[in-house]
């Protein structure tokens, strides 16, 4: 390499001897990688945490086929259909993992309660377990795919000029394909959650029946995108979304009537935050449940700083920060202790809030007075009717929904 | 001879066919010991060049079933059996040629070339949706005649990997789920029944040279065992209209397995344990254990294929297609 000019100007200084900083490698999503929770486990914990935020796809896709490229996978247990079985990870030991006691029932066992219902679909606790032969499941093992930690109950949001405030006539899923917001409905591109709202609204309008949604036909997938593509045609789709920061775009841009939603992105509507509210669908929520694994090239040190990474989530201050933007913990005890009285009463037990709330990033997300819809958790959790899914004809499902979306986005007639 | 262009062993070299042939017939005792065996009868026999039968005879005497002499041509046995030597014309002993193989030495047509990279393509596409193969664009590709083409097409078709649509247009795909799981659940109906009807006729001490390689000998693949099964277990099932089904349920997923692996997805390591236990049974217990175990063994691949039909998923279709495969 050539010279700069003046390089003999830059004065030379023996480099001081010291060890290269240890650091731990974390690919996920907008989900879990904020900066109040990097610098806060740096600082806990030591070594540096580099972060590589992507979205949901393309995380999954790197996640499963570039596997030495991060440390920690931080994404949802439905995608572990993807990338598990690309064997990109390893199991985690739970004899490592220090609070595993703590994580609650949703998590381990699949339902808030012995009686409550599952949800169609995959339930994380479906993937959760390793199971002989390299297969996960329910049945408990010492060795797990994922260590859960947040999650949440989903649903569309609308706007109460169009649909009035959801005190006469509750939310329903069918809004999301509503004639009255024809022009202005937004889906998520995921083909595990979008695909999802779709179906949960074609279902709640009349337009379909499902044997069973969590695990669709061919037949039933092409009844779908059929009914989409017709939809699409008659101009009711304004476009679609891979990240909150799209999603609220277009929101403050005033583009959409109804859309998919996920909690963060209330918080970043600003005026438009008056008229355009959360769901708590008649049908029931679209849950998702997001973890933390281990790359399957993690050993010895490095590993070991693995399991601190992994056990530090669940230690109090991670989930404070999720609760700020609407997402629960696995292991809820720590986070209460983590989180303003007020805070828990707000985002867990569905109490007006006491003050005005703030965000991760310290904005305010919250005004005195809000309720969240759907009120305390153990409502929430006791209303899935789905949870995000990789269905057993993903793949031609995926690929049909990647075809929709992208007429949805080019505008094709 | 009926012209019958598809079966699973048109695929293999000549000369593994008249191996097998050869094989079989000095195993049964057809061939009998000290047994002249010459180039030039055989290769008339098997209506092919003497090039094949080379190496066929070589393979032969690798395994110890023939050897040189002091004269034109190989001896039937091992050179320790101090054989005198046997001369008469191997087409007088109306030797045993499985159909299969007799049908594939004879449908080598010029298609045979090319058949494997557009098997390849067409079994690939499936997996990304529903796709129409175009005629005169195949003719375009592979620069030959419309009569050769329609050889490839009709041999794709037997394998189950292409039909026809009410508009008398080629259709490949989609490859679903269901379609695996339906194949899976007929294998396993159909296999370990047949593998019973085998247990007399299993090629036990082959299952057991297999056995014993499996984890020792790195270049043995999950797929060479599935071979192993079939050739020497299942195909010896006296029932050959069974054996016929099974072959032809398996063309697909071969062949889809075979592209996927090609898509740079991950090979399957745990199978290889299950097959050291499927061929332990096999060789050492009532056939009984064996076929539940296959039961078993097909019901975990079939979960472990249905794995694999999501991750595909993440495969984007700018993979590209060959041009005379057109998206429906």
């Amino acid at each position: 390499m050539a010279l700069p000019p003046d390089a003999n100007q830059i004065p030379v200084l023996a480099a001081p001897a010291h060890l290269p900083r240890r650091r731990l490698r974390v690919r996920g999503t907008s989900i879990t990688l904020l900066k109040e929770v990097r610098e806060r486990a740096q600082a806990d914990l030591g070594f540096d945490v580099d972060y590589e935020l992507l979205d949901f796809i393309t995380c999954q896709r790197q996640a499963a086929m570039q596997p030495d490229g991060y440390d920690i996978y931080e994404q949802c247990f439905h995608n572990l259909d993807i990338v598990w079985f690309w064997g990109a990870l390893q199991p985690i030991d739970t004899q490592r993992i220090a609070d595993w006691d703590k994580i609650t029932d949703l998590s381990k066992e699949g339902g808030i309660s012995k009686y409550a219902w599952r949800g169609h679909g995959d339930a994380p606790v479906r993937k959760l377990y390793v199971q002989p032969g390299g297969f996960l499941g329910p049945k408990q093992g010492r060795f797990i795919s994922m260590l859960p930690t947040v999650h949440n109950m989903d649903s569309f949001g609308f706007d109460t000029r169009v649909f009035g405030n959801g005190d006469v006539k509750r939310p329903s899923w069918a809004w999301l394909l509503d004639r009255r917001a024809k022009g202005r409905i937004a889906l998520v591109d995921e083909p595990a959650i979008g695909f999802f709202d779709a179906a949960l609204a074609a279902e709640a309008a009349g337009e379909l029946q499902f044997a069973d949604i969590g695990n669709m036909t061919i037949s039933e997938i092409d009844g779908l995108i059929a009914l989409l593509e017709d939809r699409r045609r008659q101009g009711y789709f304004c476009g679609s979304w891979r990240t909150g920061e799209e999603a609220a775009q277009l929101l403050t841009q005033d583009r959409v009537s109804a859309q998919s939603m996920w909690s963060p992105v209330y918080g970043h509507l600003g005026k438009m935050a008056e008229v355009f509210v959360e769901s708590a669908p008649l049908e029931g929520y679209r849950a998702w449940h997001g973890g933390a694994s281990l790359s399957r090239h993690l050993a010895g040190a490095q590993l070991d700083m693995g399991y601190d990474y992994l056990n530090w989530w669940l230690d109090g201050y991670a989930g404070a920060v999720m609760a700020r933007q609407g997402y629960y913990m696995s292991a809820p005890e720590r986070t209460k202790a983590a989180l303003a009285p007020e805070e828990w009463a707000y985002w867990y037990e569905g109490a007006p809030a006491a003050r005005d709330l703030l965000g991760p990033a310290g904005a305010v997300v919250v005004k005195t007075g809000a309720k969240r819809a759907g009120g305390t958790y153990q409502d929430r959790a006791n209303r899935i009717a789905l949870w995000n899914t990789v269905m057993e004809e993903y793949n031609y499902a995926a690929r049909a929904w990647d075809r929709f979306i992208r007429r949805v986005n080019e505008g094709q007639k | 001879m009926t012209q019958r262009s598809s079966n699973s062993l048109a695929q293999e070299p000549r000369y593994e066919l008249i191996t097998q042939v050869l094989r079989s017939n000095i195993s049964s005792g057809l061939l009998p010991a000290g047994l002249v065996l010459l180039e030039g009868p055989i290769a008339a026999l098997m209506q092919t060049s003497r090039i094949p039968v080379q190496a066929a005879l070589r393979t032969l005497a690798a395994e110890g079933l023939v050897h040189r002499f002091d004269g034109r041509g190989y001896l039937v046995g091992s050179p320790d059996q101090d054989l005198a030597p046997l001369r008469r014309d191997i087409a007088a002993f109306d030797l045993n040629i499985p159909q299969q193989v007799d049908d594939a030495l004879q449908t080598r047509g010029t298609w045979k070339h090319f058949y494997d990279e557009v098997e390849e393509q067409v079994a690939l596409c499936q997996v990304f949706g529903e796709f129409r193969l175009v005629e005169t664009e195949l003719s375009d590709y592979l620069g030959v005649s419309r009569t050769v083409v329609r050889d490839v097409l009709s041999r794709l078709q037997e394998r189950g990997l292409i039909r026809k649509n009410a508009s008398s247009h080629w259709i490949a795909g989609p490859l679903t789920a269901r379609t695996l799981r339906e194949k899976f659940e007929l294998r396993a109906i159909m296999e370990p029944a047949a593998l019973r009807l085998a247990a007399p006729h299993i090629h036990y001490s082959k299952i057991e040279s297999y056995r014993d390689r499996i984890g020792v000998d790195p270049t043995l693949k999950p797929e060479g065992l599935e071979s192993a099964l079939m050739t020497y277990c299942i195909a010896k099932a006296s029932n050959t209209a069974l054996v016929e089904m099974i072959q032809t349920n398996q063309m697909l997923l071969t062949s889809v397995n075979h592209a996927l692996t090609g898509l740079g997805l991950p090979e399957d390591e745990i199978a290889l344990d299950q097959y050291r236990t499927l061929f332990d049974l096999i060789a050492r217990h009532p056939i009984d254990s064996a076929a539940e175990y296959l039961r078993d063994h097909l019901h975990i691949m079939a979960s472990k294929n249905l794995a694999r039909m999501k991750i595909v998923a993440v495969i984007s279709e700018t993979v590209g297609f060959a041009p005379y495969l057109v998206l429906q």
